[in-house]
């Protein structure tokens, strides 16, 4: 390899690099410019131009009068909605998994391997085969169409991955520290609280994150299980966009899609470390 | 286990199985439990409510008769296909370009991967802007001097499927890059160099050393797309609602059609039991493959 | 008061015994080591005595107690670690005074014991430190000040000193013998290092295939082993093994140097009642040395020494009996001129046969 096409290599791949990065950025930026539009631009102008006369007009609208079926309250109503069934729903299924991963990894019984076979398969169940039965059950129970059964569809589906992240990261955990907190009088909560508690952080960001995500991203469940009032941001957003009332306002779709997405980008870019690992660590380990 | 008298502690004995009780109970009814009970309803002639006068299998005879399935299985067939090969491809090259020392790599795989942090919906949002044929790409290239640029796919049935590639692996692939530059940076560096000492060239190094490593991250990578295939349902339901008519509907979208909104339960149930027999194909030598592996910590 | 009695312990997973009927009493105040090849069962037996693991069928007593089915917070137990397991998250301090914080022992009177403690192991300086800061022999006394901040009735030592480098090794294993001498608690010390053994135990329990192979004092076991496998495991370099023809009266007949001795044991008597045409002899390799003049019970000969490795103090030197690889322990003078016909002495004093089908020893 001579240095001349060392370097020449290196500027294609630099290159090519770079024109990936912008194409998966393009869709953000015609979203962001779209969204800060009026109308008349949008028709007249193109694609990737640069606003002429920034306005804050779709952000408003689409926050708090856009239409999404019958009402035009905007995203807001749907936005904290989203947000009553997340914050239960992500710290429920974490804490559950967090103990439900400290006895399977540490605490290992006859048919505990098996229970956590059995979990670990249910990660990967596609949801469609248990969305009527869990219909009838929400119903039995008096929770249909509210954010209470919601947060329960979310904790059961979810603690099965919450449950697979803290199994696998306390299995790395040596067991002789189990033992001599035993031998020191500690039983199984004092453990988990002094000796298993202290080194979770990161397992508990990556799981938090990861199911933030999840929850704040579903759709299936939401567009099933929710009624008029309780509908999350993600139904509520695929309703503004085929709510067509007069002509179509696509500024108005993107600044609300941009609403949608902004709390995971932001927890994507503040914690992003700690996503990819929920990512590969979600998918690869079993 | 021999169990005489435990006078104390017996408590403490149980308190891991305490703790698992409830997950244990959700898990085996709402998971296996309901796996059973959509299995027992799709043998039903059930439409609006579940009934359970069995009718064999009536229902999957019908689901199979019905033209509106065969172009979702079909669908699926494009989709999967495209969808996963185009993922590799790109994320396997974008990796190995990643994994070559290079400046600013950090912001660079920021860039690639922040699509996986969007909502599915969010994604179809923007994609159905992006490509709708009056204002979106179409105008772009024809302000661009190309007036007879013709980009109609959303709007056309046979071509509708294609957006939903386009978008899907413009949300995924980052992810696949991220999967290989992990492996990546587990094989030893030398590895490469002794392949060349050995007269291999740069490509041929990554053909035929570095591939043949990452194996284990390829089964990881298809697994995990096709499940995505197999559940997409969202990223239709957004960018396309499944049309134009229903060219572009998925196995998910029909299910959900016929189960909620047409009130066709049994056709809905037997659809659902279709979709789980498909992930069990994918995933059953997979997981069994993983965890013969790793039975041994 | 710290006795502890082991009966008839047995322990099996699934259909595997891995503990076949254990039976050990240790007195109060006693040093005593488990030891064995890995997979001997010796740790179990140690997981055991904590209460760490169930026991299949038997019984342990401590003070006449019977705690076999006692959960082992209430066993008034602690034990060293071969990781340590210090708690990662806590500081030194914090780590040895958490047994006494389950406990609920109140604060003031676990200062003062992390203050005893902690002189008493010289980590006075290191008590806000977290384990990672720590090098290797400070871990070590860390857990053993854990272990000691609760004043147990019985220690318990899982090879403790297998993580650290030669030298500390032996450092430590002197501390542990004068910690025990200074606070005269029983001891149960789980090894492979037969070295500890030796240096460490007022008794050696030998373990093999889940069997207690012998229970003796370091001396019994080392001059007066049980059996061949006993006799191989204890000593370092090991007993050398001969197999070796019998005559009548018990006598032994052996080629050396191209010359056949016929040899008295001591228990010449007892392989003429055993009737067997062929024995395994046993003789350490300090029984072969150049000629003592002061030993006049000495046995002369002369053999050839194919290799020589001086270790400082000794040199051992290889050569054939009967065609087979033998080590004998010579002077550092001697071994210098050591080759092809060398004059040596034999003190036979001390050896032992074996049985040939099964390694028992032949008294």
């Amino acid at each position: 390899m001579t240095n001349s096409s060392f370097t020449w290599q290196r500027g294609l791949i630099y290159t090519i690099l770079l024109a990936f990065a912008a194409l998966y950025l393009v869709p953000l930026y015609v979203m962001l410019t779209t969204s800060l539009k009026d109308i008349e631009e949008i028709r007249q102008g193109n694609l990737l131009a640069l606003p002429d006369n920034p306005t804050l007009y779709a952000w408003t609208k689409a926050w708090s009068s856009a239409c999404t079926g019958s009402e035009c309250e905007g995203l807001a109503p749907f936005f904290w909605n989203s947000v009553r069934i997340v914050v239960p729903a992500v710290v429920i299924s974490t804490i559950v998994g967090a103990l439900n991963g400290y006895a399977l990894a540490k605490w290992r019984f006859r048919g505990s391997e098996m229970l956590f076979g059995a979990l670990l398969f249910g990660c990967f169940i596609p949801f469609q085969v248990i969305l009527l039965p869990m219909a009838r059950l929400l119903a039995t129970l008096g929770l249909a169409n509210t954010v209470t059964g919601l947060v329960l569809v979310h904790v059961i589906y979810g603690v099965a991955f919450t449950t697979l992240f803290f199994r696998n990261f306390y299995v790395s955990v040596p067991t002789e520290l189990v033992k001599a907190a035993q031998l020191d009088g500690a039983g199984f909560f004092a453990i988990f609280r002094h000796i298993f508690l202290p080194i979770s952080l990161p397992i508990f960001t990556v799981t938090l994150i990861w199911q933030f995500t999840q929850i704040w991203n579903d759709f299936l469940f939401g567009v099933v299980y929710s009624g008029p009032g309780t509908q999350p941001i993600t139904v509520a957003l695929n309703n503004l966009v085929n709510t067509s009332m007069g002509g179509k306002e696509y500024n108005v779709d993107m600044a609300a899609a941009i609403i949608a997405a902004l709390p995971t980008l932001v927890i994507y870019v503040l914690a992003g470390k700690y996503f990819v690992r929920g990512l590969t660590a979600g998918a690869v380990k079993g | 286990m021999s169990s005489q008298r435990r006078p104390s502690g017996s408590l403490e004995r149980l308190l891991p199985k305490i703790v698992l009780a409830p997950t244990t109970l959700a898990m085996v009814v709402c998971m296996y439990g309901f796996i059973v009970w959509t299995g027992a309803l799709s043998f039903t002639k059930s439409r609006m409510l579940p009934q359970w006068d069995f009718t064999g299998f009536d229902q999957y005879e019908r689901l199979f008769n019905n033209p509106r399935w065969d172009v979702a299985l079909s669908n699926l067939a494009i989709f999967g296909v495209l969808f996963i090969a185009i993922s590799l491809v790109l994320g396997l090259a974008l990796a190995i370009f990643l994994d070559q020392k290079i400046r600013g790599e950090g912001a660079i795989r920021t860039i690639y991967l922040y699509p996986m942090a969007v909502s599915f919906v969010v994604t179809g949002t923007a994609w159905k802007w992006i490509l709708n044929p009056g204002l979106g790409l179409e105008k772009l290239v024809r302000d661009m001097g190309f007036t007879d640029f013709e980009f109609r796919w959303l709007v056309e049935q046979d071509m509708a499927i294609y957006t939903i590639v386009i978008a899907a692996v413009w949300q995924s692939s980052g992810f696949v890059m991220a999967m290989f530059l992990a492996g990546l940076r587990g094989i030893d560096d030398s590895l490469i160099k002794a392949a060349q000492i050995d007269g291999a060239s740069p490509t041929q190094a990554y053909w035929h050393v570095i591939l043949p490593i990452l194996r284990p991250a390829f089964f990881s990578a298809i697994v995990i797309l096709s499940h995505i295939a197999i559940k997409s349902f969202d990223l239709v339901q957004a960018l396309t609602g499944g049309g134009p008519g229903y060219s572009s509907d998925l196995p998910a979208n029909f299910m959900y059609t016929f189960a909620f909104n047409r009130a066709q339960m049994g056709v809905g149930a037997a659809s659902a039991m279709i979709m789980l027999f498909g992930v069990l194909a994918i995933l059953v030598p997979y997981l069994y493959s993983e965890l013969r592996g790793s039975n041994r910590d | 008061m710290g006795s502890l009695s082991i009966n008839q312990v047995t322990k099996s997973f699934g259909d595997t015994e891995v503990l076949k009927g254990i039976n050990i009493d240790v007195q109060n105040g006693e040093f005593i080591i488990l030891v064995g090849p890995s997979g001997c069962g010796k740790s179990t037996l140690m997981n055991m005595i904590a209460g760490l693991e169930s026991v299949t069928s038997g019984t342990l007593e401590m003070d006449g107690r019977d705690v076999t089915h006692v959960s082992p917070k209430d066993r008034d137990i602690a034990m060293v670690f071969q990781s340590y397991a210090l708690y990662p998250t806590m500081n030194v301090a914090r780590n040895i005074s958490f047994g006494l914080e389950m406990r609920g022992v109140d604060k003031a009177e676990r200062e003062r014991v992390v203050a005893d403690v902690a002189a008493l192991l010289q980590i006075d300086h290191l008590l806000d430190r977290k384990p990672s800061q720590l090098s290797g022999g400070q871990r070590q006394r860390v857990a053993m000040g854990r272990a000691l901040a609760r004043s147990p009735e019985v220690f318990l030592f899982d090879e403790p000193l297998s993580n650290l480098d030669a030298k500390l090794r032996v450092e430590m294993r002197t501390e542990i013998k004068k910690l025990h001498k200074r606070l005269g608690t029983t001891i149960v010390y789980v090894t492979h290092d037969q070295i500890e053994a030796m240096t460490l135990a007022d008794r050696i329990a030998v373990m093999k295939d889940g069997i207690l192979q012998q229970l003796g004092t370091p001396a019994e076991i080392y001059d007066d082993p049980a059996n061949q496998f006993v006799a191989g495991f204890m000593g370092s370099p090991p007993m050398n093994f001969i197999r070796v023809d019998t005559c009548d009266g018990g006598d032994i007949e052996v080629e050396i140097g191209g010359q056949t001795h016929r040899l008295t044991l001591p228990c010449s008597p007892g392989i003429a009642a055993s009737n067997q045409r062929e024995v395994i002899l046993g003789i350490r390799p300090e029984m072969i040395t150049q000629p003592k003049p002061e030993n006049t019970q000495g046995i002369a000969a002369s053999m050839d020494f194919d290799v020589i490795e001086p270790m400082g103090a000794d040199t051992m030197a290889i050569g054939e009996w009967n065609g087979q690889t033998l080590m004998a322990r010579l002077s550092p003078e001697a071994g210098q001129c050591a080759g092809a016909n060398t004059a040596i002495q034999l003190d036979i004093s001390k050896c032992v046969a074996f049985d040939t089908a099964n390694g028992d020893r032949i008294r």
